[in-house]
């Protein structure tokens, strides 16, 4: 048995190594957020997590992306500048902040989502579409309310339709915030409007769809399941 | 680990491919391979990004290919993704058109399709993005982590833009110096546009097809601008107009992206960056990422590999611009003190990759052999990339060294 136990403790270590290398995350730090909603609309996150530069280079990356449409308050910029120089620098980051005794709200994990789809759910034509408003139609038909959580956990890639606008940008899925977090967000996106009756998320579901992963394709077959008026 | 013997291999094998069976998509969510990301590439092809799609092919891959490199391996650095282009099938040619214009006396639009019936050109030229060798900077310049994979040697058939322009008629006026093109905007994708020098009209081709297949549609099919000789940026994919202009285009992908710095009107080789510093991009002081640099890869021994003595067979690849030809490569395994000329394959003007080998003499032992190319314009390598540091890490041309032992 003993002689077993090496080899396995092996595997598992090289399965840890794995899971923790195959996906690469950002650094816990104030302005995680919005670096996550800046840069995610157009690249995947390994993309930044993965460099390590001077603050005067970030500074030169930041110059060239807004010079490529990338649209920022100078506060936003310069708190994404002191995040991505602390924290993806040259020196090592600092010890993560230590984790807040008070709970989150759904507004605050929004702002995850407020980058690209406004901070009141307003969209942003021709690639961002509106929450406000269309979620409360999603909400009303069958199959709606389960395709929202998909659609925010997992993503959704390919072309829809949106109060009569054509969207075709990708919607990056959220599979690493928590189900709590997940849950609290999709509730804030009740509160601007949801029909009688519907059932508020609750963690427990956000981990049964975890059971099933879907990639974003299969979540828009999942929407063109829906009948959308 | 002590011994592991057949009935532990086999519980562990059966192990692990339970872990596949059930966290499989799991795990696929987390790492998507090259052939989930790109349909028909090699699952091999390290994936640099998912969005936009770069792919870069492993060294030893590449130098298992040396003649030519299939579609299947061939690296990807898209900088737009267009939906429903990731494959490596050819795409629609139908209804497919393309705008010429800017400086030419009889503007015109063309259909893909129309291309069909004009004389046929084919050329193989290395394909190489500017960013390839990029890690061996340093400091780590930003950008994609590219080792030496983001390069390929592939065989284009198309016609030729100046055939083209015969064709149709029209003729450029005086103040044409740049040809810019735009590429394909479908699916609200971005602005991509590239200009290179007037110069470079003497070999463009509108490619249709690839090393004998259908162009593939994420490669830039159905009609691809390439400019032999020049960096992988350049090859504007999914053509959508093309227009002769007086200066560069001003658009971010000319400037500041796909630039090094530069001292206007001197031919200096170097850069005048310090490493690790930023720089002031200008149109005076920098220039945009044009002709390939000189450079030479050695595709075998392979880094770590252990190979038999005490003649030991070196060989690899070459290649310029093509504005000159590749006249010798020298191989040292003193780490640069005295170098013996390898044997060229050919030794005439060409924008493909030339083959070389050489055999030295080596004990048994650990040794690093290095390989150095030289054209007729008197170009070569320097034995330190660095001296070439640029803050987004382009045109690395560094003399290659392999480590290897021999038994």
């Amino acid at each position: 048995m003993k002689r077993f136990l090496a080899p396995m403790g092996l595997l598992a270590l090289g399965l840890a190594g794995y899971l923790a290398l195959g996906q690469y995350t950002l650094p816990e730090g104030p302005g995680k957020d919005l670096v996550l909603a800046k840069c995610q609309a157009c690249h995947d996150i390994g993309f930044v997590a993965r460099e390590r530069l001077s603050r005067e280079r970030w500074d030169a990356i930041l110059t060239e992306m807004v010079s490529r449409g990338l649209q920022i308050t100078p506060e936003e910029r310069a708190a994404i500048l002191d995040y991505l120089a602390l924290y993806l620098g040259l020196q090592p980051p600092p010890a993560p902040p230590p984790v807040q005794a008070q709970a989150k709200t759904g507004a605050q994990v929004y702002a995850s989502c407020a980058g690209c789809h406004g901070p009141q759910g307003e969209g942003n034509p021709p690639t961002f579409p509106p929450l406000k408003g269309h979620v409360e139609k999603l909400l009303r038909v069958e199959g709606g309310r389960n395709y929202l959580l998909l659609a925010v956990l997992y993503g959704v890639q390919g072309p829809i339709k949106v109060e009569g606008q054509e969207y075709s940008g990708i919607m990056p899925g959220f599979t690493w915030l928590s189900d709590e977090e997940l849950a609290l967000v999709l509730n804030h996106l009740l509160t601007w409007g949801a029909p009688q009756g519907v059932r508020p998320y609750t963690p427990a579901e956000v981990k049964a769809a975890r059971e099933k992963p879907l990639g974003p394709e299969e979540v828009l077959k999942a929407r063109q399941g829906l009948k959308l008026p | 680990m002590g011994k592991v013997n057949r009935r532990t291999t086999l519980k562990l094998m059966g192990l692990g491919a339970a872990f596949l069976a059930v966290g499989g998509r799991g795990l696929a969510q987390q790492a998507p391979t090259a052939d989930q990301l790109v349909r028909g590439k090699d699952r091999r092809l390290l994936v640099l990004s998912q969005r936009p799609i770069v792919l870069e092919t492993p060294y030893e891959l590449l130098a298992a290919n040396a003649e030519r490199t299939p579609k299947e391996i061939l690296y990807i650095r898209n900088n737009v993704d267009l939906p429903g282009y990731n494959t490596v099938e050819g795409a629609n040619l139908e209804g497919w058109k393309v705008q010429v214009g800017g400086l030419v006396d009889k503007p015109f639009t063309f259909e893909a399709k129309e291309l069909l019936s004009l004389p046929q050109q084919e050329v193989t030229m290395v394909l190489q993005c500017s960013g390839n060798g990029r890690t061996l900077y340093q400091p780590r310049p930003s950008g994609n982590p590219w080792k030496r994979g983001g390069v390929g040697n592939v065989t284009f058939r198309g016609v030729r833009l100046r055939d083209l322009l015969a064709a149709k008629g029209a003729k450029l006026l005086d103040k044409a110096f740049h040809i810019t093109a735009h590429a394909s905007r479908q699916g609200n994708a971005p602005e991509f546009v590239r200009s290179v020098p007037i110069h470079a009209l003497e070999n463009a081709l509108l490619a249709l097809s690839m090393n004998g297949e259908p162009l593939p549609a994420v490669h830039g099919g159905p009609v691809r601008l390439v400019f032999p000789g020049y960096f992988g940026v350049n090859h504007v994919k999914w053509v959508e107009k093309i227009e002769f202009t007086e200066g560069e285009n001003t658009t971010t992908e000319q400037m500041p992206r796909y630039r090094v710095p530069a001292i206007p009107n001197t031919q200096l080789p170097f850069l005048p960056q310090e490493p690790g510093k930023t720089y002031p991009y200008s149109f005076q002081n920098s220039r945009p990422n044009w002709l390939v640099t000189l450079n030479s890869f050695i595709f075998a021994p392979l880094e770590g590999q252990t190979v038999r003595g005490p003649y030991v067979r070196v060989e690899g690849v070459a290649f310029n611009d093509g504005i000159a030809p590749i006249v010798s490569v020298e191989l040292s395994t003193n780490g640069g003190r005295s170098w013996h000329r390898a044997e060229l394959e050919r030794t005439e003007k060409t924008f493909g990759w030339v083959r070389w080998r050489g055999t030295v003499y080596l004990r048994p032992g650990e040794h690093e052999v290095m390989a150095r190319a030289w054209d007729a314009a008197g170009r070569s390598q320097p034995l330190d990339g660095n001296v070439a540091w640029n803050e987004r890490g382009y045109e690395y041309s560094g003399v290659m060294r392999v480590r290897f032992t021999v038994s």
